[in-house]
Order: structure tokens, then sequence, then C-alpha cells
């Protein structure tokens, strides 16, 4: 079965209708913000929604002198600055969302710096909403780092949105005694202590960004993002960070998409290569 | 704001030759063709500025022991909590808006893009596409240079311009898909923001890792008072931003952030924000649902 061919469009009348309209047309619609492509904006309006306003959260958190230097285990210090800047980041995203009449955010860009005294955590996202649709309760507002084509996509399949989950774990990769570096230098054998202390450091944030969506009434996390490695300025000290959009099936349940399939003609694996002849 | 018709001759004689010039890429510019955007010239607006008033406050202030925020802006005192403690001991802190940076970059954004659609203006253009801005060092320490060029267009079979052209940093497909969705562009947006942070005792601490008696106690905790430059310093620029829109909207807006460290417990934020206005000029239409698809590749 083959698509209806949409309708051409007289793109240079369209260009000089709008050029015309200028001149004598003042504005009469709410003057929305956002940080959506026109890709993105054009998905959403597909599925009957709109972008509001350009939202952001910051929390800047302090982690004590001397949590870097020296320890066994997990650095609790920096994992609870972590959490603790990330749900204040979120809080405040919900709130400017929910003050500007965002259902909510979507493409929500993360940037998150971890430094030996602080944490930082800036979150900004463009806040939307149903075409027309009225405010939504503070606690009510989803946040996801999405974009507006995935955000649309998930929708269409009937899942819906519901938040940020965010896991984080920072903990020291154990140092060997003298003996058994000396001992360990002339053999290629696993360093148990470094692979179970760094697995076990990895599936606790894991397990974190799985509480967190377990909380928020979901059924699992899409897109999931994972930073992990040495800190920078402390040795021995490693870190993981799991971030993902939470979702869950809406009350109609999960709709079958059913894509049609293509073959583009101008694709590079198929185009001509002199190698080949060879 | 720059002064009327202040380009220099060599612009003038760029101008009057006959080839079309474009800062577009090949797609952008068959785009603009079938849009029926006809490129006239690449078109140019500078604006060198002095930059050595970074910090006045805090220079003003060294001198009388404390900063000196300018009168206007946003301003908040922190005050120690502990009463006397030592000389080092910082008693007093405050976060307050660097007006004087604010309103240098706006005077040598307007200025370079007010000559370049003085350039557009004098090409009959309807508008300026693909719009790209740079603020860079210049020459010498202290000096800063805004430049601003794009690519002035004429509609084809459009009566000739009344008004100063449009601007916008988009161009190619995006622009095309822009007026697809009944939308027309009307200006390149931008606008900065500075708030400058002069930590008190709690601040200070906290941000060094020093924590102890006097910042919470060595336990994790917010850094209040940087935060809430953070928060303020996107407010201002998002408030700026929207008195620019004249109840129009803001597209593709892009927020850019720099925090500055210049000592201990003197920290600078900056928030950049900048985007496209646009106006709706055709009712609001719906695209259809999505078809998805999947390449076989």
């Amino acid at each position: 079965m083959s698509a209806p061919s949409p309708e051409p469009v007289d793109l240079k009348a369209v260009v000089r209708r709008a050029v015309a309209a200028l001149d004598g047309t003042p504005s009469d619609t709410y003057p929305t913000t956002s940080d959506l492509t026109i890709d993105e904006e054009l998905a959403l309006h597909s599925i009957g929604w709109e972008p509001v306003e350009l939202v952001s959260g910051v929390s800047i958190v302090s982690i004590p002198l001397g949590w870097w230097n020296w320890g066994q285990g997990e650095i609790t210090a920096a994992s609870e600055a972590h959490r603790h800047a990330f749900a204040n980041a979120v809080t405040r995203l919900h709130r400017e969302a929910a003050r500007a009449g965002g259902h909510g955010v979507v493409g929500v860009r993360v940037e998150a710096v971890v430094r030996p005294t602080h944490v930082e955590v800036a979150l900004v996202g463009s806040a939307v909403r149903p075409v027309g649709a009225g405010a939504r309760p503070e606690a009510e507002v989803f946040l996801s780092d999405l974009s507006g084509r995935d955000f649309t996509l998930l929708s269409v399949a009937g899942w819906e949105t519901v938040g940020l989950a965010v896991g984080s774990s920072f903990v020291f990769a154990p140092r060997r005694s003298v003996g058994t570096v000396l001992g360990q230098q002339t053999q290629n054998v696993e360093l148990t202590n470094f692979t179970e202390a760094i697995y076990a450091a990895r599936e606790t944030a894991m397990a974190r960004m799985q509480d967190a969506a377990l909380a928020l009434g979901a059924t699992g996390v899409v897109g999931v993002s994972i930073d992990e490695g040495p800190m920078s300025f402390a040795s021995h000290a490693v870190g993981f960070v799991a971030i993902g959009t939470v979702v869950r099936p809406g009350p109609s349940g999960h709709q079958r998409v059913a894509p049609m399939t293509v073959v583009p003609l101008d694709d590079a694996v198929v185009a001509f290569e002199a190698h080949a002849l060879e | 704001m720059a002064p009327a018709s202040d380009l220099p001759e060599a612009a003038g004689r760029r101008l009057a030759e006959g080839s079309f010039s474009s800062g577009l890429s090949v797609p952008d510019f068959a785009a603009c063709l079938s849009m029926g955007l006809e490129p006239l010239r690449l078109v140019q607006g500078f604006c060198a500025m002095q930059w050595g008033a970074y910090g006045g406050g805090i220079l003003g202030g060294a001198m009388m022991g404390q900063p000196t925020p300018a009168s206007g802006g946003y301003n908040e005192v922190y005050q120690c909590p502990h009463g006397f403690v030592t000389g080092e001991h910082r008693a007093w802190g405050q976060n307050y808006e660097q007006t004087w940076v604010e309103s240098a970059w706006a005077t040598g954004f307007s200025n370079a893009l007010t000559r370049m659609v003085e350039e557009a203006t004098a090409l009959g253009a309807h508008g300026v596409v693909g719009v790209l801005d740079t603020e860079t060092p210049l020459a010498e320490a202290g000096v800063a240079e805004f430049h601003l060029r794009g690519t002035a267009v004429r509609v084809e079979g459009a009566p000739a311009p009344k008004g100063d052209p449009w601007t916008t940093f988009l161009a190619g497909q995006r622009l095309a898909k822009v007026f697809e969705a009944g939308y027309a562009p009307l200006g390149a947006v931008a606008t900065v923001s500075s708030v400058r942070v002069w930590a008190n005792c709690v601040t200070e601490y906290a941000l060094e890792g020093t924590g102890g008696l006097f910042a919470g106690g060595g336990s994790v905790a917010e850094v209040d008072q940087v935060v809430r430059a953070h928060g303020v310093a996107r407010d201002l620029a998002r408030t700026r931003v929207r008195a620019q829109l004249h109840g129009d909207a803001l597209h593709g807006a892009e927020l850019s952030v720099v925090a500055r460290e210049h000592g201990s417990g003197d920290l600078e934020v900056q928030v950049l924000l900048k985007g496209n206005r646009v106006r709706r000029v055709a009712p609001f239409s719906p695209l259809p649902a999505p078809t998805l698809t999947v390449a076989l590749s």
C-alpha cells in the first residue's frame, strides 16, 4: 500500500503571504519562548502539544573537605551532595514549568559538574502543554530529557512520560597493599577487589535510578545515559551517574505503531564505491 | 543605538557592486531559492567596545573595603550569621547585578545589528537570513568586538519593503519549515545578564569545602547565595528577552551560562539568551499525526 501523496505546497506564495502579513498584523498570541527546533515543535504540534516557556533549575551543593582523600567503600558525602543537587534542581524546574502553565518539560539539557568541594547541577528545557490547556499543579508536571521527537513517538505509542530518574554513586577503588602490588606485578590476573568495588558502585547507581523511577509510579526508564569514570582531582575515586526518563503505559495501554518500511535511495551504503570494482 | 548611516565608505562601494554574495551553504542557498528568497549580498555589522569595566564594582569596592553595585539593578545582601570572628572572616556578602556589563554588551550587540540591518536596507532587502554573531577579543586586551553577519534577501514578487528588514538566525530548510508552520521571522534577539557574587563567610566556606563550624557543621548543604545568583541571572535574561518580543514568540532559544571565578569568594554568573522572534501570521493548523517509518539500509 502506498502512502497518500501530500498536497504540494507553493512555498514561494507562503513566504510572500507571510512577509506581507507582517506589515499589518500585530501579535495576538501568547508570547512563548522555547529552545525547541522547528522540527521538534512541528512534531509536538502533530500530537496537539505546544511549547510555552524556556525554564531552568539550578542547584549547587557543597561537599565538606576531606571526603576524597582516603577511605574505603562509598564516598557518601559526594553521593549525597549529588542526589541533593539533582533533587533541588528538579524541584525548581517543576516550579518554573508549573508557573508558566506547562504540563511538562521536554528536551531537558542536563549539565552536572562534580568538583572537589561542590556539585553543580543545571537543568534547562522547554515547558510544554496540550494546545490551549490550563495550568497543572506543580506535583503533576513531568520532566524528560528526551527530544520533542522522542516524546511524540512515545505518545503515539500510548506511553506517558513521568519524570527524570537519577542515580549516583561515588566510591574509592580499593588500594592494594605493597605486598599485593609486588606480587601481582608479574602476573596478569584479575584484581578482584577493584572489580567488586566498581561492580557494586555501578549496580548501586543503577538501583538508585530504578528506585527513583518506582517512586514516581513508573514501569520503566528509557534513554538511560551513564556517565562514569575516575575523578580527575582525586586518585582512587570513581563516579557513576545514571540518568533516564521514566515512562509508563497510558490509560489505553501500549499502542502498536506498525512503522512503514521504506528503502531510501540515497543511502550511503548503496552508493557507488570505486573500490568495489577492484 | 548606532548613529544613522555610519557605515564606512568601503561598505558602500562593496554593496554597489554587481555580483551577489552570500554566507549560505549550498543546501541553504538552494532552500532560499525554493522559498523565493533571492540572495543579494552578505551583509555585516561591527562594533568594537572597550571592555575594561569588567569587575568595576569590585575594583571600586576594593578601595572602599566592599563592592559597590550600580543602583537600579538586582541587589541582595548576605549578612554573616556569626558576628565578629576574625579579621579574615567574611562578615558580609552581596549579590548584585552588573548593569554596566549588561549595558556594554547590549550597546555592542545592538550597534553591530543596526549596522548590518543598515547595509541590508541600502540593498532594498526584505530580510537577513542565516545571521551569525560572534563576540571576540580584538587586537589588544580590554577590547571586545561584536560582529554580526548574514545574507540579505529579497522576496520574489513582493512589493518593496516599507520598514527595516527582518533578521533571523535561521536559514535553509529550517527557515522554510518556520514559514510552512505559519510563522514569519521578525528579528534575531539576544540579551546578556550578569550577576556578581561577593561571598559571605558561609558561602566561601561551602565553596572551598572547609565546612566546619561556620558552614553547616561539615555536612552536605546547598550554597544558597550562588544558587540564588544563578536563578536571578536566568530570570533577568528571560525577562529582558520577553521585553524585546512585544507579544511575539521566541523560537529556537539558546541559553548559555558562564560562571567565572575572579578570586576566592568572588564569582560572576553571566547568562546569554538569544533566539528568533517570530510571529504567527497564519492560523494554527497542526500537521497530521506522523507516519512512522523504518529505513532498510
